[in-house]
């Protein structure tokens, strides 16, 4: 089932996840090339998060493969994908409350580069310049020294944001990444993702609400309706396709432009 | 600045012992002791966010490891001191080994057991532990026998491992385990293997609390089956809480603060003394979960923000 | 067998395993009355109350008192025995809207440590109550003798314990799956979210709960005076057994505490017959076990 020309970097085939009696994930199909910008959307409970925590090994699945950058990564627990290039965000912002901003991205890049077990440097010092990068490029140098608890809410969504780019990922995932967020700010955070996916030649698959966002950012959009695919392709091919207009697009007129 | 305050205080304690009347020097030595075997404990607590209500196991698997080298293998004292945490560090790694896989209140509920199970085995095994009679006579050889010269030791030994200890907390290994007690699901999504770095700190927590049991055993000249039980297990707990939790020195001021109330209140109405500490301990649960350093550093915040 | 004989000679003596099995019921009831309300506290609450030992010990201290002071008349005894579960589950009330009410909302190690700082605060008020010298108290002068099963002697009044605990045990079952406080109980323990939805006042539920629980281990504690010498350490060998039984049936869950008491009774019953040195031992090694391999215990449900 792996790729034959390996230009794909995830790979999902006949992905099937329940939950007592329902049907979470019905048999997805998913394929995702380097290089691309894709949004997952649809409908609440229609399977999103499941499909996500399935990837990037919060869950265990019960049937189907995954294929990430051609290996086969089933059952590969989250800091064993974290290291092979698989990085995510989460709906519920999970950043380290007590740290500073900067302590946050430093204590990433520090298991990032496998020094976590050192006992003895003090850690202070080290990828303090790195982390400063990375703070600098989702905007955040001024809040470097305060407790990352205390920031604003969107601020706190883009230090998670660095703490996925800390591992230099090939695959970025992002779970509904404007989630109580600010109309204006959605568009700026997306921008930014968007903005760092092409300069780091990165593939980004993200979930969200807003459909705004989705239409002006991704590049190929995918429906998922009661745990299954129902559609795939280019913005202008989902706005287009019958069945999504019926059973989501049509529901949410007010938004879906 | 912080070198020349580090000096200071160093020179306190080098200069203090000998102007002290003899009985404050023994407590100076137990507050050494205590505050290592707390901050070791609190590596999991504070700084983890595990915490384990077993700990006096890896204290008495230390402080007997010592007591049965000396006594029964005949090491040097020495020796049999250096033993201690690494037979702590040991027990540490089996126990710890299950205790990790459980989060919370089964973390803790697990690791008393596996203190029951120590304290149950020293207290029956009396070939080899000396059951209920404990092993008497386990003491320093003649140049550390002074209290004067044990106090100096014990100074000397305790502030090499707190030395450790503060480095740990401030290496990346400790920005990853803070990192876990804040967050386990985010530190894994950025490449923490989570229960083995717990299993680690575990482990390191064990070895110093293994290193103060040694040094009791010494200490004490004897060592008993209380060193596994209960009530030690929750003196570190009573200790890092009152002095603060979210600190690395929380738990020195903690046994500081603890052993000279010990001293003066349990010496003159020993009945009252453990209704004093429960109160305290209720006390500070209610209303001062930071601790007394906790409200010393809040206060100390508001006042520089004020300015 | 002749060399299993040889160790355990009264295997062979059927009478003798008659009667084990009985004090080990016996021992099953005091552990079920102590452990059955840790369990529902904390099934409600979210607290593992160290402090259920204390109420134990207060119990047990209570009808020492209460022995002294009623006049000496046949149904003193019974109106002691009702007396002092009431006193310990007033001890309660007053500790949780003091106490605990403060602290439902912080973290769970914060509560433990709380409810530890309770047993020596209440280890001492008895002391300083009490004394230190072991007290006794009088069994009914009509169940003060033995009676004689299959040839062995076995204390009469153990009979009114085995007699009580179906009684208990049976209507336990009926307020928990007969009642509408049961059954708020049982929601609470399953999800706690849900009360809110049902409207249900749930400061008043876990003040309920707690004196419910604390009167339970009052009245473990009362009737067991008689069976054992009244003395100070008695809060923490019943709180560590306890322990074990509520840990290996499943925190929060009452027929966990059931089954698991039955268990933990007959084990220690038999366990001094046949492991004297290693009882305890074992005990904390079967909690091990259970932890390592099904944390919310034999017959709980896991957390989510």
């Amino acid at each position: 089932m792996a790729d034959p020309d390996g230009s794909l970097v995830l790979q999902v085939v006949g992905l099937r996840k329940h939950f007592g009696g329902v049907q979470a994930v019905n048999g997805v199909d998913l394929a995702v090339a380097e290089g691309e910008l894709r949004a997952i959307i649809g409908p609440n409970g229609a399977g999103k998060t499941t499909l996500f925590n399935l990837i990037s090994g919060d869950l265990a699945y019960d049937s189907g493969q995954i294929y990430f950058r051609g290996e086969e990564i089933n059952g590969l627990p989250p800091p064993e994908l974290c290291r092979r290039g698989l990085a995510r965000t989460f709906q519920i912002t999970s950043i380290f409350r007590r740290l500073s901003t900067l302590e946050n991205v430093q204590t990433a890049l520090l298991t990032h580069h496998r020094r976590h077990h050192n006992l003895f440097r003090p850690a202070r010092r080290l990828y303090r310049d790195e982390a400063m990068v990375l703070l600098d490029r989702v905007g955040l140098v001024d809040q470097a020294p305060k407790p990352s608890g205390i920031l604003p809410h969107g601020d706190q969504r883009r230090l998670e944001l660095a703490l996925a780019l800390a591992s230099e990922p090939q695959l970025l995932m992002l779970d509904e990444p404007t989630a109580g967020m600010a109309p204006r700010e959605r568009h700026e955070i997306m921008a930014l993702a968007a903005g760092i996916a092409t300069d780091a030649r990165l593939t980004i698959v993200f979930t969200e609400h807003d459909m705004d966002v989705v239409f002006a950012v991704a590049r190929r959009i995918t429906v998922l309706h009661q745990g299954a695919v129902l559609a795939e392709g280019t913005p202008l091919e989902v706005r287009g396709h019958p069945e999504v207009q019926r059973v989501y697009l049509g529901q949410r007129r007010g938004t879906a432009r | 600045m912080r070198v020349a305050r580090w000096l200071v205080a160093i020179a306190i304690l080098l200069i203090l012992p000998p102007l002290l009347p003899s009985f404050l020097v023994v407590v100076m030595t137990e507050i050494a002791i205590v505050a290592l075997f707390a901050t070791a404990f609190n590596l999991l607590m504070g700084f983890g966010g595990m915490v384990s209500f077993g700990h006096a196991a890896y204290f008495a698997l230390g402080a007997y490891a010592a007591a049965i080298l000396v006594k029964q293998a005949a090491w040097p004292m020495l020796l049999g001191l250096a033993a201690a945490p690494f037979a702590a560090a040991a027990g540490a790694l089996f126990f710890g080994f299950f205790i990790v896989r459980l989060t919370h209140t089964y973390f803790a509920m697990l690791s008393l057991a596996f203190a029951q199970i120590v304290f149950t085995v020293v207290f029956k095994w009396k070939a080899l532990t000396g059951g209920d009679d404990g092993l008497l006579n386990v003491w320093p050889p003649a140049w550390l026998k002074s209290p004067l010269a044990y106090c100096y030791f014990t100074l000397v030994v305790v502030g090499l491992a707190m030395l450790a200890l503060h480095a740990i907390v401030d290496s990346p290994f400790g920005y990853a385990l803070r990192a876990i007690r804040e967050n386990p699901r985010r530190a894994r999504f950025i490449g923490v293997n989570v229960r083995r770095h717990q299993l680690q700190a575990f482990v390191l927590s064990g070895f110093f609390s293994g290193l103060a049991g040694g040094l009791f055993a010494f200490f004490n000249g004897s060592v008993f089956p209380d060193f596994a039980y209960l009530n030690k297990s929750f003196e570190p707990l009573v200790v890092a809480l009152l002095g603060g939790v979210q600190s690395f020195f929380g738990p020195l001021a903690g046994a500081v603060g603890f052993k000279i109330l010990e001293t003066y209140i349990a010496r003159q109405w020993p009945i009252y003394w453990p209704l004093f500490l429960g109160a305290a301990v209720v006390f500070v649960v209610v209303a001062l979960p930071q601790g007394f350093v906790g409200l010393l550093q809040r206060r100390a915040w508001r006042t520089r923000t004020a300015r | 067998m002749d060399f299993v004989t040889s160790l355990f000679p009264w295997i062979t003596n059927g009478p003798l395993i008659v009667v084990q099995v009985m004090s080990g019921l016996s021992v099953a009831m005091f552990l079920f009355l102590v452990s059955v309300g840790m369990s529902l506290i904390f099934g409600v609450t979210r607290i593992v109350n160290l402090a259920h030992g204390s109420f134990y010990m207060v119990g047990a201290y209570l009808m020492v008192t209460l022995a002294e002071m009623l006049p000496d008349h046949p149904l003193a005894f019974w109106l002691a025995l009702l007396v002092a579960p009431l006193g310990v589950g007033l001890l309660g009330g007053v500790i949780e809207v003091t106490l605990l009410r403060r602290i439902y909302h912080r973290e769970p190690l914060l509560q433990l440590i709380l409810t530890f700082g309770l047993i020596l605060v209440i280890g001492t008020l008895v002391l300083l109550v009490w004394g230190p010298d072991n007290k006794s108290v009088a069994r009914p002068e009509a169940l003060a003798g033995s009676v004689k099963i299959l040839g062995q002697p076995f204390p009469s009044y153990y009979l009114l314990v085995l007699a009580l605990a179906p009684i208990v045990a049976v209507g336990l079952w009926v307020i928990f799956y007969r009642t509408r406080w049961g059954m708020l109980i049982r929601a609470a323990t399953v999800d706690r979210e849900m009360l809110g939805a049902l409207g249900v006042d749930v400061a008043t539920l876990y003040t309920q709960v707690f004196v419910f629980g604390s009167l339970l281990a009052g009245f473990g504690g009362a009737l067991s005076a008689p069976t054992v010498a009244v003395a100070l350490g008695m809060d923490g060998d019943v709180l560590t057994t306890a322990f074990v039984v509520v840990v290996i049936g499943g925190l929060g869950s009452f027929a966990g505490s059931f089954v698991s008491a039955l268990l933990v009774g007959e084990l220690q019953s038999f366990g001094i017959l046949v492991f004297p040195a290693v009882s305890i031992v074992l005990l904390f090694a079967i909690m091990a076990v259970v932890l390592i391999v099904r944390p919310w215990g034999l017959l709980g449900h896991p957390e989510e």
